[in-house]
């Protein structure tokens, strides 16, 4: 493997270096302890999540419980990860997010990825496309087929954690694709397990009111004609197959959410949305309707193709999407993000400011790209980094985080009003 | 002789040999012959419906079946199905005929947990009425009466049969001797959920607490106003209750549980497509029936009964294979 990949905008060599490295990477490089002194690097980001900074507490009545709990005193490797994502058990509140039938994860990194996520203990999601586009089993079109990448789960993946997600959108319901997997024997393992989960995709975030999009040769582009809108696309003969982004009312919405608790009740029902401006309001129908976990893809999100209009801007930052559902909405549901998510600080915040997890899409791709063991090594050191934040805000798993945690310099709301009778009482920290 | 190969939770299958030549076997078809004999005496004899020989491929079917696969076939290089159920067909037919009847093969590969069922086959047969401009209470009537009369008639006529097959002919006199009642869904669940059993209420009765309503009743019933996100886009939607759908289920007691699905048709472009959208469906694929409706369909009423179901409510065997002179069980790679 090693394949070279490519990530313009994203901190790719940051991710090969933990892919390489694992938790060492966290670290700046140890030979230049002692001759180097180390301060932030970062300019004031452009990105609003990165922008707003983790606040660790003096008072630390939790880190109190735990000393009482432990009978010494806590450390960061005392923080326990393991949390529900969307109806899994997963090692730590982080799920691949979902990459389809796209070239890059057509190739055997979507295989290598969901094998080395299963052994990670957290969830994978399978893209939409990948059954029409690339084929089912693996006879269909070698080396590509969505069983594959099932398989690779179900071998690594220890008991009692994970999950595999499957994504389903408006030209995949042709292909019938839960259906398929629903009534499989191959993917019976999944089911019994309580292991499988359909993702019912609304949209994504890099092309918010757009489909998904492939480049393909000329020769599959004819194979999918009458199916899918194909565009000319270059010079050199590539076709350009577009998915209908597929049409939303909030009651085809609420419908379509209770269809597939109806009609597939062994499996979690999964609801991934845009970055809309009614982003809102599509997460509390999804909620109220049953989803078990609503995704949220901020305007920053990958994929594997866009337009550059749209990359540039379409869509509402993640940070805004969340300051717009709330801490308090979130928390009512399972709310999921994905969105340029790759190492502890961002995803802390994140988890803070009311995601129950989030998904990482083209740090897996890299990690799996960057090294055989990448995916792992990556997991490991995102997981130290996570134990480090999370015990310094003196909180001992993700549940307790809150906006309490963060500190936005925008100014706009995120945290609770300050309650003094509350701190006095021992049930709060301080600000 | 070799015994069908299981995939679907250890079930094991005679034989095509062993079964055709068990008595029971034999019992059990002759009771389903004289079954579908009597639903076209009622149905073309009385009812003046038109019997139609129903397609078996096309290149869209219903997509209502509850996480069933459909089975794909290449037609000459595109994409075809195997029938699921007849349902555009029957609201394509009324085209022609304001009441039609047929008896259609249906294939649908059900998720593999209902081969412990007794009541799922992959491949089965629907009774399919449709009746033009008729409401659900006319169908739901209609549906009545020729459960009544296939009862009479198998009850007079294969007493030989029924008797061999140690059938309770008391329990199955119950059907005539009144009227079905008609319970709404909602009410249903009520009366589950009193029993201290999480059903849902949004969805379809599931297969255990369907089971457990049905071991309570002494007569054939209907339940009725399915919530919206329980069956396909073709059930019609209440226009005095939005969410609720004007269908209805018929239930046999004694433990049998469902043989019937019928509603009141949506027939308006407008609305079908939303509902085609509701249900997650592509209506790309829609195109024939879609034109059709866009031009103009009568509205309509209609009913599917399960024939092997309805034979194994008859003649009282375990599972519902034993209906079928070729069983097809999900997932069990049979004759």
């Amino acid at each position: 493997m090693n394949t070279p990949l490519d990530a313009p905008g994203f901190p790719r060599e940051e991710v090969a270096e933990r892919a390489r490295h694992g938790v060492a990477a966290i670290y700046p490089d140890a030979a230049r302890y002692g001759v180097s002194v180390f301060g932030g690097t970062v300019p004031v980001a452009a990105d609003a999540l990165d922008a707003m900074r983790l606040v660790p507490p003096v008072f630390v009545p939790r880190r109190l419980e735990k000393l009482i709990e432990l009978g010494r005193e806590p450390v960061h490797h005392d923080v326990d990860l393991r949390t529900d994502i969307g109806g899994f058990a997963s090692s730590l509140p982080v799920y691949v997010s979902a990459f389809g039938s796209t070239e890059v994860a057509g190739r055997d990194l979507g295989v290598a990825v969901s094998g080395q996520a299963a052994a990670c203990g957290i969830p994978v999601v399978i893209g939409e496309n990948v059954v029409p586009v690339n084929g089912y089993r693996s006879v269909d079109r070698a080396g590509r087929s969505m069983l594959r990448r099932v398989h690779a789960y179900l071998d690594a993946v220890p008991d009692g954690l994970g999950g595999v997600v499957v994504q389903q959108s408006t030209e995949d319901a042709d292909a019938e694709v839960w259906n398929l997997v629903y009534s499989d024997p191959e993917a019976r393992a999944l089911l019994d397990s309580g292991r499988l989960a359909f993702e019912l995709k609304v949209g994504q975030g890099a092309k918010p009111g757009l489909g998904g999009m492939t480049l393909l040769d000329s020769a599959s582009a004819a194979a999918l004609q009458g199916r899918y809108t194909i565009d000319e696309a270059g010079a050199d003969g590539r076709r350009l197959r577009h998915s209908s982004p597929g049409t939303f009312t909030e009651e085809v919405l609420r419908q379509q959410i209770r269809l597939m608790r109806n009609n597939y009740p062994r499996a979690r029902t999964w609801v991934k949305l845009p970055p809309a401006r009614d982003v809102l309001a599509a997460f509390d129908i999804a909620v109220t309707a049953g989803a078990d976990a609503v995704t949220v893809d901020g305007a920053e999100g990958g994929t594997g193709w866009a337009p550059k209009c749209f990359l540039e801007h379409v869509g509402l930052p993640l940070a805004e999407c969340l300051r717009r559902i709330g801490e308090p909405a979130a928390r009512s549901g399972c709310l999921l993000v994905s969105g340029r998510f790759w190492e502890g600080s961002r995803t802390v915040k994140a988890l803070a400011l009311g995601a129950r997890a989030v998904g990482i899409g083209r740090a897996a791709l890299l990690a799996a790209a960057a090294h055989d063991d990448g995916v792992r090594n990556f997991v490991r050191a995102l997981s130290a980094e996570l134990q480090l934040l999370i015990a310094a805000l003196g909180k001992y798993s993700p549940e307790p985080l809150s906006s309490e945690d963060v500190w936005d310099p925008s100014g706009a709301p995120h945290a609770p009003a300050w309650d003094a009778s509350a701190y006095h009482d021992g049930l709060a920290e301080a600000p | 002789m070799t015994q069908p190969e299981s995939n679907g939770g250890g079930h094991v299958l005679p034989t095509p040999a062993e079964h055709l030549s068990s008595p029971r076997t034999r019992a059990v078809l002759r009771v389903q012959q004289r079954l579908l004999a009597a639903a076209r005496e009622y149905l073309v004899g009385e009812q003046g419906c038109m019997e139609l020989l129903p397609p078996i491929i096309g290149p869209v079917t219903d997509p209502g079946a509850r996480g069933a696969k459909q089975v794909d076939i290449d037609y000459y290089g595109r994409t075809y199905k195997l029938m699921t159920s007849g349902i555009l067909y029957k609201q394509a037919a009324l085209l022609g005929f304001d009441r039609i009847v047929n008896v259609a093969p249906n294939v649908r590969l059900e998720p593999l947990e209902t081969a412990s069922t007794r009541r799922h086959l992959a491949e089965f047969h629907q009774l399919d009425v449709e009746i033009a401009h008729a409401s659900r209470d006319e169908v739901m009537d209609l549906a009545e009466g020729l459960l009544k009369h296939v009862v009479r008639a198998v009850v007079d006529d294969r007493a030989a049969e029924l008797e061999l097959l140690s059938r309770d002919v008391a329990a199955l006199k119950e059907v005539v001797n009144g009227g079905f009642d008609r319970r709404r869904h909602a009410d249903v669940v009520a009366q589950v959920r009193a029993g201290g059993y999480e059903q849902s209420p949004d969805a379809e009765i599931d297969w255990h607490a369907e089971a457990s309503v049905s071991e309570q009743a002494v007569r054939p019933f209907f339940i009725t106003d399915y919530p919206k996100g329980s069956r396909g886009f073709y059930d019609r939607e209440s226009e005095t209750e939005p969410g609720v759908l004007r269908n209805f289920d018929l239930i046999v007691p004694e433990g049998y549980g469902e043989i019937a699905s019928g509603s009141e048709r949506e027939w308006d472009y407008r609305r079908i497509m939303t509902r085609l959208r509701e249900t997650g469906e592509n209506p790309a694929k829609y195109d024939w029936y879609l034109d059709m409706v866009r031009a103009g369909i009568p509205a309509s009423a209609g009913f599917g009964i399960g024939v092997e179901r309805l034979t194994r409510y008859l003649t009282g065997v375990d599972e519902v294979w034993q209906a079928s002179a070729f069983p097809k069980v999900p997932g069990v790679f049979s004759a």
